[in-house]
């Protein structure tokens, strides 16, 4: 049924999927981080091998399983270092870990006092920062393992991170943002002194609601951040205030229900995550709870695409460093009141691979 | 009656709009539906090509990309197949139409009686114009005359023990000088409460009409023939204005105003069943109305204003203060459990 670009993993994750993330270099090298406590390493070209998962909703499923790393805990998140064959993971069980993706050995590099939400790898600076949910961001230089990591303490829990080549966007709690210079804190780490660098900016988030997301801008000039309350919004980081006098936010990833017994109701979804396009560097991708991905041209403010519906959530959204694939991880979404939680079975990874022109904004039209 | 144009376009205008099958969307012209059919249902996934049809597209899909093309993307859940050969507006099936029509009219009306509700005024042709006017010419004769008239009445009522309620409603007419300033139903034009009383039929039909608790489609003629709940008997009910023939300006009027005060005396005391239902009704309605416009047809609007609240319902799929991850990592099957450290 689904139009050969677009295609399902074979031997996807057993549980939800907390992130996804491409090599740096090949297209086709993909990490996915699960609460069933592994992370995946998939090849997304080569045929299965064993295609009895195939037959499974009459599609065609593409894609081999390379590895699995098991971990104690569910990863919360997952990120290539330097290379296509390093990865670092952030886990519930409070350690940030560094992978050999050939040998499958993995190394704690730092722990933390609670879960850890998110690791940001910055191939600029070298640096890999973990934020976790004790309130502190760790940074890490995994080229030289004798520097003891840096603590950063931040006024509350962070839920995103994200890197651009000379900033780090930390989203937490109570609408909080901070933008730390990577450079200050690599400068920082390296002079071991223990004492952490105050941030390069302070904001309050755009968005009236809990931040979901954030992603950078690859060009470095801003960044753009969701919210669970079905929005949108992207900012700059110049402070002058004709830059700041262009950030700007949008309702998205919202239905009207017409059939709820209270009148129509505008259902509004989450934002699970962003990312920004490495090659049209204006256009980024929202995966919502409203089980749709959109393409945003974020210069010219406009939707480019909303892809068809997928079976279930969105939860996670990658492109591939040659900006020609983009992976969706889809799952069932956690709503407020659910009392249990169960993915097994619903969880899926689609790989689309994206037309000459899909992801390139208006200009070309 | 002159041309209302407040931004407000007739239904005659919304309903004649071209709109899309796929998406109910609606559009300026028909051009322009065309070119959003094109470039939302009708575009190559593929090559961005515009197509003019959901065949022409799965046509194109097929000899091009060898792909076949399952559903209209961008449609509504129901509209995407391709069985339906859509080109602007040809093609759509009766039954879509009929309901497309059904939902913008119920939209429409909703939103005028929205309106009405929110800013307080009339309806258009609803005594907005005519009170003011019989005010300016009525003769101190006649009021003298009808107050004598109302006087005595009273009494006759007070005597009969008739439920004295209702009778300021009905004196209002006479009670045009200030010094019966004192009743509390003065500041409301007199001639609007009168009117249901002189034609007690018209009023009677129309509330016992089963649609009037939908009176705000009232107000416009009715010439829309899809529309369920136009009521017929309130269209036509108004050209028989009551007050007009009454009026006491255009012609020496004392008759007429005997008339009236008449029948509607004679309907307080008249054992008529349905009569008294409408004046047990009204007894309970007058005063509520205060203030606002007083005709029948504004009495829903305060159970629509709730409804439109209800419009603006909003559902939050996730709304906390934890992230979804906390929650989750909160439950037995996702905890961790540290060991010591």
């Amino acid at each position: 049924m689904a139009p050969t670009t677009q295609f399902e993993l074979a031997q996807p994750p057993n549980d939800a999927i907390s992130s996804l993330a491409f090599a740096p270099d090949a297209p086709s090298r993909l990490l996915v981080s699960s609460w069933d406590k592994n992370v995946y390493l998939y090849d997304t070209h080569t045929a299965s091998e064993n295609g009895d998962d195939a037959a499974e909703g009459g599609g065609v499923s593409h894609g081999t399983l390379l590895k699995k790393y098991e971990h104690p805990a569910p990863v919360m998140d997952v990120c290539f270092g330097a290379d296509d064959n390093e990865a670092y993971t952030a886990g519930m069980d409070w350690e940030v870990k560094r992978i050999d993706l050939e040998s499958g050995e993995q190394t704690t590099l730092s722990k933390h006092t609670a879960p850890v939400r998110r690791v940001v790898y910055s191939k600029a600076h070298s640096l890999l920062i973990s934020a976790s949910w004790d309130s502190t961001l760790h940074i890490h230089n995994p080229t030289n393992p004798s520097l003891t990591p840096l603590t950063v303490p931040l006024p509350g829990k962070p839920h995103a991170m994200a890197a651009s080549p000379s900033k780090v966007i930390v989203a937490m709690t109570s609408r909080l943002v901070h933008i730390y210079d990577l450079a200050t804190l690599a400068g920082a780490l390296e002079s071991q002194s223990g004492s952490a660098p105050p941030p390069w900016q302070q904001r309050e988030s755009s968005l009236k609601f809990l931040t979901r997301a954030v992603a950078a801008m690859p060009s470095d000039g801003g960044y753009a951040t969701s919210s669970i309350e079905g929005r949108v919004a992207v900012e700059w980081f110049d402070a002058s205030a004709e830059s700041q006098a262009r950030k700007y936010a949008f309702k998205c990833h919202r239905q009207t229900d017409n059939t709820a017994a209270a009148g129509v109701t505008d259902v509004v979804y989450p934002v699970n995550a962003l990312a920004f396009h490495p090659v049209h560097g204006n256009t980024f991708a929202s995966a919502g709870g409203d089980a749709t991905v959109a393409l945003w041209d974020a210069e010219a403010k406009r939707r480019m695409k909303v892809y068809q519906k997928f079976a279930d959530s969105v939860a996670a959204v990658a492109f591939s460093a040659d900006g020609r694939f983009l992976a969706v991880a889809v799952c069932p979404g956690f709503e407020t009141g659910m009392e249990d939680y169960n993915a097994e079975g619903r969880t899926k990874i689609v790989i689309r691979e994206l037309g000459e022109n899909e992801a390139k904004g208006k200009g070309a039209k | 009656m002159g041309k209302k144009k407040r931004g407000h376009p007739d239904v005659e205008e919304i309903l004649a709009r071209p709109w899309c099958y796929y998406c109910e969307r609606d559009f300026e012209d028909l051009k322009l539906l065309i070119s959003h059919q094109k470039a939302k249902h009708f575009k190559c996934d593929r090559c961005g090509r515009r197509l003019n049809t959901a065949g022409g597209l799965s046509v194109h899909m097929n000899q091009v990309h060898k792909e076949s093309l399952s559903h209209v993307e961008n449609a509504l859940p129901n509209r995407q197949g391709l069985d339906v050969e859509i080109f602007g507006m040809e093609g759509i099936p009766e039954d879509v139409v009929q309901q497309h029509n059904q939902r913008i009219i119920q939209n429409f009306y909703q939103a005028q009686a929205d309106r009405y509700a929110a800013t307080g005024n009339p309806p258009p042709g609803q005594g907005g114009k005519n009170p003011p006017k019989k005010l300016k010419i009525e003769n101190p004769d006649d009021i003298k005359k009808r107050l004598a008239e109302h006087r005595a009445r009273i009494a006759a009522q007070k005597a009969a023990g008739g439920a004295p309620t209702h009778t300021p409603p009905v004196g209002a007419p006479e009670n045009q000088s200030p010094a019966q300033s004192a009743s509390p139903e003065f500041p409301v034009p007199p001639s609007w409460r009168s009117i249901p009383r002189f034609s007690s039929s018209r009023r009677s039909r129309v509330l016992s009409s089963p649609q009037y608790p939908q009176g705000g489609f009232n107000y416009p003629p009715s010439n829309l023939p899809s529309r369920p709940g136009s009521n017929l008997p309130a269209p036509s009910g108004l050209p028989a204005r009551p007050g007009q023939p009454g009026f006491p300006g255009y012609s020496p009027n004392a008759s007429t105003v005997d008339e009236l005060v008449a029948s509607a005396s004679s309907g307080q005391q008249g054992g008529d069943h349905i009569d008294q239902m409408i004046r047990d009704l009204e007894r309970g309605e007058v005063p509520a109305k205060k203030g606002d416009s007083a005709t029948p047809a504004d009495e829903p609007a305060p159970e629509k204003k709730i409804k439109k609240e209800k419009d603006k319902n909003v559902r939050m799929v996730y709304d906390d203060e934890l992230s979804p991850e906390e929650r989750m990592a909160l439950m037995p099957r996702y905890a961790f459990v540290p060991q010591a450290v």
